[in-house]
């Protein structure tokens, strides 16, 4: 079929043959891990991966992102790309969370996920800061009559010709959310491969672990910064530009974006624990 | 107890560079139109407006600066492992990651005008030669306070991820910091200065930027002497208070409750921003008003 005769996109429609594949991949990709591997750590780890996954797939379509439009004050939102702000948070919190990790993986994840928020609610704050002080423009929604959280009306604060502009506090409060999930998911698939690499390094390199500890967080951290584009770049793609944060209707979407974001994990998790648990 | 105040003077030190950072990197950006306001620079002239404002955009700003970030850290720990002083090792770092960046510089220029050329829009040798030692310039600055910054959490507070994984991960939170807070002040109040002051850009007037400064044409060098009095200062302040933060609540509490005490003093932290958060939205819609009737009475 041509683009031309193709159907129109479905808003929030989940495409049912297409989520069927979709869970088929992902089950044969577990299963042939479990295959390979055995029921043991290897195996646990892709399950972690595959939530951490979820979890950022998740979190980004809460981060309220305008792109270009909010850098005129034509849109609410933060004035960057989905994936890139979401990436921000996520590996900031994703350092908190890495330097956490001895602490035990609940409590890592946490600090993950609490270090990716402050990011957020730094930024945010910053965000309305500009408009407010910087340009004289308040925050307004474009897609609510009323703030949901705070209940204040939206639409006589939107100037003429706009949709809108700076962030309501529900957006803000989106995007605190937003940080929260990224940095906990980009910890976890962390820990879970830093948990794999330490184990299997030593004998597969011929070296202490003590040695080997060094080349197993530069792995485990490279590989959770690439699943962490992959994640937010799949939510990107779902979420088409711009998003206001939970309040807009672009945010129920997000099933689809959780099984992408389950099977891209699922098919990078495989080939991040392969590399040493074959 | 020792360590604690050396570790409190390492986080002071970093928050400090990172503002430095933040700054540099914000007025380079604006000066490049780095961020999502290259989208007007490239329209204006499809709208018939040419200009000779430097558009450097092929790139997101995160990505961008989370390439020289990693590149200037890699280089300085190479030359770290080659037993090179780290002062000296960072400086050759940045400076060798600053020439990536300016050759990044020149192509984009080159490449995103020439694409314009169905427009008329001509390709400004000499926007080329003043414009990108500028923005060279601020990136040195911000690549390499931002590598020293990573050296600070590596080698003085021991985080365990190496120099060249820290840059990119703090060079991508830089250009999120610095798009996300100083975009919308480039983009809205510089391009669109002819445009009311407290509103939104009507969407009507896309494309429309202002060309022209108080004698000539207007260049990029006035829009970072612009974007330097707020913009370029706030994504500072912003970038700083994220690392400052981020490492004072793990220097002083992480001790605590294994590990808990920073979690619980990392949740006060957002409670607290996002009180200031709100009462900047509250002070705002009292003291600017509404720019209609609510739509209640507006429908009554």
């Amino acid at each position: 079929m041509s683009a031309i005769g193709a159907k129109p996109a479905a808003g929030s429609a989940m495409d049912m043959t297409a989520t069927i594949i979709g869970i088929i991949i992902l089950l044969v990709i577990i299963a042939a891990t479990y295959f390979l591997v055995g029921p043991g750590m290897a195996f646990m780890a892709l399950i972690g991966v595959i939530a951490g996954g979820i979890l950022i797939g998740f979190g980004v379509h809460f981060v309220p992102v305008g792109g270009a439009p909010a850098a005129m004050g034509q849109a609410p939102g933060i004035a960057t790309g989905v994936a890139m702000l979401a990436a921000g948070a996520g590996l900031a919190g994703l350092f908190g969370g890495a330097w956490a990790a001895e602490l035990g993986i609940v409590v890592a994840t946490v600090t993950g996920a609490v270090g990716g928020g402050l990011m957020m609610a730094i930024t945010c704050m910053f965000v309305n800061f500009i408009y407010v002080f910087g340009m004289g423009i308040p925050s307004a929604s474009g897609k609510v009559a009323r703030d949901p959280i705070t209940g204040d009306t939206q639409a006589e604060f939107k100037s003429q010709g706009t949709e809108g502009h700076g962030l309501p506090f529900v957006s803000y409060v989106g995007g605190v959310i937003g940080g929260l999930f990224g940095g906990a998911g980009g910890t976890l698939i962390y820990l879970m491969l830093l948990e794999v690499y330490t184990e299997e390094l030593p004998g597969m390199m011929n070296a202490l672990p003590g040695q080997i500890l060094p080349i197993a967080v530069t792995l485990a951290g490279i590989f959770a910064i690439g699943m962490f584009l992959v994640n937010a770049v799949l939510a990107a793609y779902n979420i088409t530009g711009t998003i206001e944060g939970p309040h807009d209707p672009k945010f129920k979407r997000f099933p689809r974006a959780i099984v992408a974001s389950a099977i891209a994990s699922a098919v990078c998790g495989m080939v991040a624990i392969m590399i040493v648990a074959l | 107890m020792e360590s604690i105040v050396f570790g409190i003077g390492i986080t002071a030190l970093a928050g400090a560079l990172a503002t430095v950072a933040g700054a540099a990197e914000n007025t380079e950006s604006d000066i490049g139109s780095q961020g999502d306001p290259n989208s007007q620079v490239q329209l204006a002239p499809q709208m018939g407006y040419l200009h000779r404002i430097f558009n450097k955009a092929i790139a997101g700003e995160p990505p961008a600066w989370g390439l020289w970030i990693a590149l200037g850290a890699g280089i300085a720990w190479a030359f770290m492992a080659m037993q090179v002083n780290p002062i000296l090792a960072i400086v050759l770092g940045a400076a060798l990651a600053t020439f990536v960046q300016g050759v990044y510089a020149t192509t984009a220029y080159l490449g995103r005008t020439a694409s314009l050329a169905k427009f008329g829009q001509p390709v400004f040798v000499d926007v080329l030669k003043s414009m990108t030692t500028v923005t060279m310039a601020h990136a040195f600055v911000a690549i390499f306070a931002t590598v020293t910054v990573c050296h600070l959490m590596n080698a003085a507070l021991g985080h365990p991820f190496p120099l060249p994984l820290l840059g990119l991960v703090w060079g991508i939170a830089l250009g999120a910091a610095g798009s996300a807070t100083g975009n919308p002040f480039y983009g809205k109040e510089r391009q669109y200065q002819n445009q009311k002051y407290g509103a939104g850009v009507p969407i009507a007037a896309s494309g429309n930027i202002v060309r022209y400064a108080e004698a000539g044409e207007r260049n990029s060098l006035d829009n970072g002497w612009f974007s330097a009095r707020l913009g370029g200062p706030a994504s500072g302040v912003c970038f700083g208070l994220i690392v400052f933060l981020e490492l004072w609540r793990t220097v002083l509490f992480e001790h605590i409750a294994a590990g808990w005490g920073a979690i619980i003093i990392g949740i006060i932290i957002i409670l607290v921003f996002m009180v200031i958060d709100r009462y900047i939205e509250v002070w705002a819609r009292k003291n600017y008003g509404p720019y209609g009737k609510p739509a209640e009475e507006a429908s009554s």
